[in-house]
């Protein structure tokens, strides 16, 4: 990503006294070639094995499954009868299962680039703080990152509560507004409203130290060069760090997108505190209530399948770029 | 009623039948074992888990029983794993309304032959209807708690009201103590509790499901049921400011605070109530006085049909030591055990230890109550329906004022298709 | 892309010597203020909610839920610590942490060492199943925990790895692997090529390479994603409840379940109270770490 950046650095940080050859292309290969039919397979062979054995293997009797009739009763061992597609033809046919689809991107989509653009910034503030003050906002940061979701969806839903909740309270105390009993949960979009900064709150802190972390990699030098350039701040980071970030953000992004389409704890526990189910159920707990719920994994299977793909067919276009990123 | 007392007669009829062919096949079981049972909650005291403990490890030499706490959340995701595998606890606690799920499942071990030796006619009805399948016994009742109204002395008597003997006499109670009272609940209501709502359906003639020769059929929309349930919403509105999407946990702390007039919960609630302040939940001990309790009066006088919230028992189809168990299961049952449960607030197992809940006013309300209370549909897919939300999401709405029949209509379909799925 | 960039950079590093003094001290001082501002408004809302299971946490349980809204305990108690910490009819918190210590440790060592050499393999060399490889660890995160529940019981079960702690670590390692290596992958992007190969003309092996040069360089990396695998496993309750239900085997988010009392009652305080100190653990371990993330060794290898 930034070859160069090592010139000046790499003979003395490995005790060499030789410099790289200016044209790394052809060397890189030079090196590789040798061994490159071996290596890298040995190298997969851990996480792969892992894998294989703990996702690969119980996702393939998932898969099985959508294809079943399995109920309660074939968990403990009745026989389960294969039935085609019939799961999936009742998913699909189901008009609850596309308002569930519907639901989950609208909320992603606001969870994912509110995280991603608050956070961005707050990793840039972070760079640019003096050393206390970053170690405050960092612990500040991970105070609420440590925070296990469910613990933090309580916290969240009292500070929301109808009756004593301190939200009202202060509405109503200090900003004389009138939200004395007011439900935050009972209308979906101000449920929605609620679980959403509860999960870009709980995002955030992710966000910010590993965009931070890809910060220090960014060398000062070149900002300050751009700096006395006239470059402002906005160009700075279009121009330069963005662009050195550019494999950092696309990780992040694309798992945020991840993550914020299967998020499940957090609206779970906002239901059972208040709130109507059907208008707020997004894929996680969808799939939850029709698995282990309802005792149907065959049609939990196959929401799950489902979801898979069409989360891979809507991230498709940035795998491609992460991918093609990977030709360099 | 009727159709209840037609499946019970089905399953003792099985019963007596089943109870000649008993060959155990637990042939290749060692004599002693590690025995680990699963209890729900807190609501089983300290004393008689040390009496389990204690009889059945004098009562099997060379044997441990090991009681396992867990807790109601995520319950039926670790009943269905755990059971189905090779490390199942050997015997487990469930709740009633969840039981047909793991019944009809084939998760607990046939106790159809040892019926009559724990306790036969004389355990729950209702409890024995809910831990059958098919004809076979399968999990045995453990404990029952009725719903009673709770209510405060005063307020009543601020009010000028009496305790209600009519279902209608309880709801304009009500209504005039939340009037009387601005800001306090005449009857505390969250919405999301339904449980409060089957004895205005059942009082009014109303049903939650049928058994017909076509399957279940979902009965919220019926007649007597939309009677029932315009009650409630008038209940819901008028009586109660309880938050229209809320649970019904911690029930006691508006009471103590004193913006709960009256409300309507299991009966070890009065526990809560009447903690000491320096205990884990403290309530409010210096109420005791002024705690009322009476049964859920009927449409017509007497007791209303309520809820009986509960438990059951049952050998895990995949315990190590069967037999073991069962033993351990007799001892459950007996009458010393049993009786731990009646002295402190829980209705036991058997009818004849009624009276060992003892005489004051709350165990005269709990018997009286109890001999009126009624169970859910006794589907196997009963526990689905709860478990899909359906029913704590349909009277959310009704709490929020919405029209009851085409809500009503809407369940009935919801429901129809989980029973019949 | 990286070629404008890599011109930018030696431009940028070759004009550094001649650094004409910085810009007038009072506009940067009001610029660290504001700064330092903003930076204490995002610490507060961040923390607020900390800050608020915290206080809850040393209020009598009656006290929390109740109409009146404290900011501060007003009848301070350490009842919930007592009954989190010593109420031996419960189950107990040390043999938890215990387990919860173990398991997370180790998944965390684990996944670090599988994800950086993959990251390496995908990173560092152009071989056949690579894409196929990048493409499988994204999407088998988009497969929801949830369905896999039954199915990964049964996989364990037929290894008789329920109820240990090998098991619940494998697990976890395949949890937070896939997203270990989709981070890792980022940073290692970031380590210049040319430091190992640099390394490698000096007579280091390639793996030498490796350990040597990138691994001390990924430091950062390393922590973000540690961190992350830390918080993880730390926090996971639906696993640990079905697969470890042996109260031995107990981990601290199942045993935090405890205190939800029947259907009635929920001690909400000794949930606070036991959150809490789950919390502990992990800002122990992130103070530790965090030095590695801007660390003056580290940063000052990439930029020279």
């Amino acid at each position: 990503m930034s070859p160069n950046t090592s010139l000046d650095v790499a003979p003395g940080d490995v005790d060499g006294d030789r410099l790289v050859a200016p044209s790394q292309r052809g060397s890189q290969r030079a090196v590789k070639k040798p061994r490159a039919q071996f290596t890298p397979y040995s190298l997969l062979v851990p996480a792969t094995a892992v894998l294989a054995a703990v996702v690969g293997w119980p996702l393939i009797q998932l898969v099985i499954m959508s294809f079943q009739e399995f109920g309660r009763a074939q968990v403990f061992g009745a026989p389960s009868p294969f039935i085609g597609f019939d799961n999936y033809v009742e998913v699909l046919t189901d008009q609850a299962f596309w308002l569930v689809m519907f639901r989950s991107f609208a909320f992603a989509a606001v969870c994912v680039v509110s995280t991603m653009v608050m956070g961005t910034l707050i990793a840039l503030l972070m760079n640019a703080l003096g050393k206390v003050m970053r170690l405050v906002l960092s612990i500040g940061l991970l105070l609420a990152w440590a925070m296990p979701a469910l613990t933090a969806t309580i916290v969240w839903g009292w500070m929301f509560d109808t009756g004593y909740g301190v939200v009202n309270y202060v509405l109503t105390r200090w900003f004389g507004l009138d939200y004395i009993g007011h439900s935050w949960l009972i209308e979906p979009l101000s449920f929605f409203f609620v679980a959403a900064l509860i999960v870009i709150w709980g995002a955030i802190p992710f966000v910010v130290f590993t965009v931070y972390a890809g910060l220090t990699q960014v060398p000062d030098e070149v900002l300050e060069a751009s700096q006395l350039d006239g470059a402002g701040p906005v160009q700075r980071f279009r121009l330069i760090i963005f662009p050195y970030l550019r494999s950092i953000f696309l990780v992040v992004f694309i798992l945020q997108i991840i993550w914020d389409l299967r998020v499940f704890t957090q609206i779970f526990a906002l239901q059972g505190i208040g709130g109507i189910k059907e208008q707020t159920s997004t894929l996680g707990v969808y799939i939850y209530q029709n698995s282990l719920g309802t005792g149907e994994y065959g049609t939990g299977g196959a929401i799950a399948v489902i979801t898979v793909i069409v989360i891979t067919a809507i991230s498709f276009y940035y795998v491609r770029q992460s991918i093609k990123e990977e030709e360099l | 009623m009727r159709k209840l007392s037609i499946a019970a007669l089905g399953v003792v009829a099985a019963l007596a039948l089943a109870s000649c062919s008993a060959g155990d096949g637990g042939s290749g079981e060692s004599a002693t074992g590690d025995l680990r049972v699963w209890l729900v909650g807190t609501d089983t005291p300290q004393e008689a888990r040390d009496y389990l403990i204690d009889t059945f490890e004098s009562e099997n030499p060379g044997s441990t029983l090991t009681i396992e706490e867990q807790a109601w959340g995520g319950l039926v995701d670790l009943l269905t794993t755990n059971l189905s595998g090779s490390d199942s606890p050997d015997l487990v606690e469930v709740g009633n309304t969840q039981a047909a799920a793991f019944t009809s499942a084939g998760a607990f071990l046939d106790l159809t032959a040892d019926y009559d030796a724990l306790g036969g006619d004389d355990l729950l009805p209702g409890f024995v209807e809910a831990g059958s399948y098919d004809g076979k016994f399968y999990a045995a009742p453990l404990y029952s708690g009725s719903r009673l109204v709770f209510y405060k002395k005063d307020a009543l008597a601020a009010a000028g009201l009496s305790v209600p003997t009519t279902l209608d006499e309880y709801v304009s109670n009500g209504e005039a103590l939340a009037e009387a009272n601005p800001g306090a609940s005449g009857i505390w209501w969250p919405g999301q509790d339904w449980y409060n709502a089957l004895p205005f359906i059942w009082e009014n003639g109303g049903e939650v499901a049928t058994f017909e020769s076509s399957g279940w059929k979902s009965q919220f929309s019926s007649p007597g049921s939309i009677a029932g349930l315009k009650q409630v919403q008038d209940v819901m509105t008028n009586a109660s400011r309880a938050p229209k999407d809320a649970n019904e946990t911690n029930p006691q702390v508006g009471y103590c605070e004193g913006t709960t007039l009256q409300l309507s919960a299991p009966s070890w609630v009065k526990w809560s109530i009447l903690a000491p302040l320096d205990a884990e939940t403290p309530g409010c001990p210096d109420e005791e006085a002024n705690l009322g309790v009476y049964a859920m009066p009927g449409k017509d006088g007497g007791a209303a049909q309520v809820f009986a919230g509960g438990s059951n028992i049952a050998v895990s189809a995949k315990s190590a030591h069967p037999e073991l168990a069962k033993k351990a299961l007799a001892i459950i049952l007996s009458d010393g055990f049993q009786e731990i449960y009646g002295a402190n607030g829980l209705v036991p197992a058997k009818l004849s230890l009624a009276d060992t809940l003892g005489t004051d006013e709350v165990a005269a309300a709990i018997s009286e109550a109890a001999g009126a209370a009624r169970l859910t549909p006794p589907s196997p897919k009963w526990a689905d329906v709860e478990a899909s939300g359906a029913l704590t999401d349909f009277f959310v709405q009704i709490a929020q004022g919405g029209d009851v029949a085409s809500l009503a209509k809407d369940l009935d379909a919801k429901i129809d298709s989980i029973l019949n799925g | 892309m990286s070629v404008s960039t890599a011109s930018r950079v030696t431009s940028a590093a070759r004009s550094r010597a001649k650094a004409p003094p910085r810009p007038g001290s009072v506009s940067r001082r009001v610029t660290k203020v504001v700064l330092s501002a903003l930076a204490a408004v995002v610490t507060a809302f961040s923390i607020f909610p900390v800050y608020w299971m915290v206080q809850t946490s040393f209020q009598p349980n009656n006290e929390i839920i109740g109409s009146e809204v404290n900011f501060w305990p007003q009848n301070f108690t350490l009842r919930n610590y007592e009954t989190v910490l010593f109420d031996t009819t419960r189950s107990q918190f040390m043999p938890a942490l215990g387990n919860s210590v173990v398991v997370t440790v180790s998944t965390v060592v684990i996944a670090l060492v599988f994800a950086f050499l993959a990251s390496l393999a995908v990173t560092r060399f152009r071989f056949k199943s690579r894409k196929g490889f990048i493409l499988t660890i994204l999407i088998v995160q988009m497969i929801p925990a949830e369905a896999m529940i039954v199915s990964t019981y049964r996989v364990l079960d037929s290894w008789s790895l329920l109820n240990t702690i090998m098991g619940l670590t494998i697990v976890y390692v395949a949890t937070v692997l896939p997203f270990t290596i989709w981070t890792l992958r980022g940073f290692v992007n970031g380590v210049p090529v040319e430091l190992e190969e640099a390394a490698m003309i000096d007579g280091l092996s390639r793996s030498g390479a490796f350990w040597r040069i990138t691994l001390p360089l990924l430091a950062p990396g390393l922590v973000a994603t540690g961190v992350f695998g830390f918080i993880q496993a730390w926090n996971e309750f639906l696993l640990a409840l079905v697969v470890n239900s042996r109260p031995e085997m107990m981990t601290l988010p199942v045993w935090l379940r405890t205190f939800q009392i029947a259907n009635g009652t929920t001690n909400w305080a000794a949930i606070m109270a036991g959150s809490t100190l789950m919390a502990i653990p992990v800002i122990v371990f992130f103070l530790i770490v965090q030095g590695r993330m801007t660390s003056g060794l580290v940063s000052g290898a990439v930029k020279g």
